[in-house]
């Protein structure tokens, strides 16, 4: 192993609002994470970045119940969330969204929003409409994300962008305290990256706390507060955007040297 | 015809009074639709015709009741002639062994297949696509064998006769009186789907069918969702297959249990359209009319087979949205100054096309939010009218 730095916590001055202690995954003979310990900082926008392939999204799915750790725990402050169903996650106020952006095609952008939403029961669920107050918040998140035009539009039919936009909001839609965004500014122009990281901030100054896995890296450095750098499963450095854009470990994940 | 999906709010006052004109053609063909089948016993010219439109209903009710689950959240079972025949054998057995009266024992058999189908979904809905598909279709095969062997109770491949519920009617009145029942059992099933369709469950069924850990992720309880919407479809086949038995009055494993059944309801629930209330009813009518030609002219041979095959390819590959869908297309297309969704947001995506930047060539990115581009340019990007 070259990689030598030792991030088990990294600068716990603030609480870990989400945490996890040797979380460890294998798809066949491929380790995709392997013993991963590390804490995100409450009401940070903490920042996941590492080359392709070094288990990023894999972390992000164990984290969300998307997919179940070979070993390890998954912590929400001291509380073991391993192996939850993932609606039970998301019920915690953990909202996330996907890689490549995730709609439901064929319904109505503002009926993407209206999903999101709990019921109270299974009775109200299987009988009731959606309450006009949710209709209305549903339209103010969308005219906050700014797309509250296309309400009536499937959701098949709006730009990628819009769509990146859209998943955005259908998060926002179940209030969640902590917010995880695979590549929000995947794909996206850089009008749109703006707006994104913009909405970021805002929410961020909320309360809202960020784990964010993006490759753009101006916009990494410019929007994370703490940053954990993955490389081959493992996390290689941890630290805040100026420590990591000098530490050779990084450079040396990313660039080769 | 309302479709699953229109339900939330009303739309730009522009369109509002092109819908009006839509909503009263809709509801004169739903008017004339719901009058010739409810008068079709008086109307039809011989008993045989009764007969038939029985078997469509039956189709009807087992298509819509299908729909429950096929519709909304997407799952493809080959498995619910399972229900069907455990709800027409419940029935048989129920009043021949325990001397239950024959409604009483449809009633039942309808709830304990019901309580079956709660573990059986629990179970085949852990897989999705092609495996539940599969999964479906061992469950129908691995009931017929069962009720294929259990000669002493169910009377195996010898068939098992079931007391008719009305001794005294003579056919045509035992047909006609069987029209009813099944149709009384439609409007139920309809309503509940209908009434699904528009509730927040229904909301959650649907995400369901569009992208499955997507909803998960945002809190919906898949799991549970799916095994609800199973057990109500499995339950509204079994009455179906219950009247069935008290219709018929002969059951045998290998027509009950059968995937082919299954196939043909799919198949009309599919040609119909899944996203609408009334697309089996009228896939059934269809396909069931067709099937019963299919028999009555070509019954020696397996003709019908063949073209249940080739309209089941058809549907797939040209109307995957079913015909009703087609036709509302089709109404969409001939209307004057048609401003269909569709239409509208196709627009849209072309003036964004216009204004918003690709992804890679980043470098004539033009900061205007797309909402005032698309004012700006839809007067230019609109075709003259």
């Amino acid at each position: 192993m070259t990689a030598t730095v030792e991030p088990t916590s990294p600068a716990p001055a603030t609480p870990s609002v989400l945490s996890t202690r040797g979380l460890t995954k294998s798809f066949g003979g491929v380790h995709a994470v392997r013993d991963v310990s590390v804490g995100f900082l409450e009401g940070k926008v903490n920042g996941l970045i590492g080359p392709n392939g070094s288990g990023k999204t894999t972390f992000f799915n164990m984290v969300t119940g998307m997919i179940k750790p070979d070993s390890g725990e998954v912590m929400q402050g001291e509380r073991s969330i391993t192996r939850w169903a993932p609606h039970r996650i998301a019920r915690l106020g953990i909202g996330r969204s996907f890689q490549l952006c995730r709609v439901f095609p064929r319904l109505t952008v503002l009926e993407n929003l209206l999903v999101a939403v709990r019921p109270t029961s299974l009775a109200s669920a299987l009988l009731g409409a959606h309450h006009a107050p949710t209709v209305a918040r549903a339209r103010e998140i969308l005219a906050r994300v700014g797309i509250e035009h296309l309400e009536h539009a499937e959701a098949r039919d709006i730009s990628y962008g819009q769509q990146k936009l859209l998943e955005l909001g259908g998060v926002l839609m179940a209030d969640p305290r902590i917010i995880m965004l695979d590549e929000p500014a995947g794909g996206v122009n850089p009008a749109l990256i703006e707006r994104i990281a913009t909405l970021i901030r805002e929410l961020n100054a909320e309360g809202r706390t960020f784990i964010v896995v993006e490759h753009n890296m101006d916009l990494v450095m410019n929007l994370c507060d703490h940053i954990v750098v993955f490389d081959r499963g493992r996390p290689i450095a941890a630290g805040v955007p100026a420590e990591i854009q000098s530490d050779p470990a990084v450079l040396e994940a990313y660039l080769g040297v | 015809m309302p479709s699953a999906s229109d339900h939330i709010v009303g739309t730009g006052v522009a369109r509002t009074r092109d819908r009006g004109v839509v909503r009263i053609i809709k509801g004169v063909v739903l008017l004339a639709g719901a009058a010739l089948l409810v008068s079709w016993p008086s109307l039809a010219a011989n008993p045989y015709l009764v007969s038939a439109g029985v078997v469509v209903l039956n189709y009807a009710v087992f298509a819509s009741s299908w729909n429950i689950m096929g519709g909304l959240t997407g799952y493809i079972s080959l498995g619910h002639a399972a229900y069907f025949g455990l709800g027409a054998y419940g029935t048989a057995l129920l009043i021949q062994n325990f001397d239950i009266p024959s409604f009483g024992a449809w009633f039942l058999a309808g709830l304990l297949t019901l309580v079956i189908a709660i573990p059986v979904g629990w179970a085949a809905l852990r897989v999705r696509g092609a495996s539940f598909v599969i999964v479906t279709i061992a469950l129908v095969l691995v009931l017929a064998l069962i009720f294929q062997s259990l000669r002493g109770i169910t009377g195996g491949s010898d068939g098992l006769i079931v007391p008719r519920p009305f001794p005294d009617l003579l056919r045509p009145e035992h047909h006609a009186t069987f029209y009813y029942i099944y149709a009384g059992l439609l409007a139920v099933v309809l309503a509940v789907w209908f009434v699904i369709a528009r509730s927040r469950f229904g909301a959650g069924l649907k995400a369901i069918r569009e992208d499955e850990d997507k909803a998960e992720s945002l809190g919906i309880p898949t799991t549970r969702y799916k095994g609800i919407a199973h057990a109500l479809s499995a339950y509204f086949v079994a009455l179906g297959g219950g009247l069935y038995a008290l219709w018929f009055g002969d059951l045998d494993p290998i027509m009950q249990f059968s995937v082919l059944l299954s196939a043909e309801v799919v198949l009309m629930a599919l040609l119909g359209g899944v996203r609408f209330l009334l697309g089996p009813l009228v896939g059934a009518i269809i396909v069931g009319t067709a099937l019963e030609y299919f028999v009555l002219n070509f019954g020696e041979t397996q003709l019908h087979l063949v073209a249940t095959g080739i309209l089941l390819a058809v549907v797939v590959l040209f109307l995957p949205d079913g015909v009703l869908a087609g036709l509302s297309e089709l109404v969409a297309r001939f209307r004057p100054q048609a401003t269909s969704i569709r239409e509208m947001t196709a627009e849209e995506l072309q003036n964004q096309r216009v204004s918003e930047v690709r992804p890679g060539s980043g470098v004539d990115a033009d900061p205007t939010s797309s909402e005032r581009s698309e004012q700006e340019l839809a007067p230019v990007e609109r075709s003259p009218s």
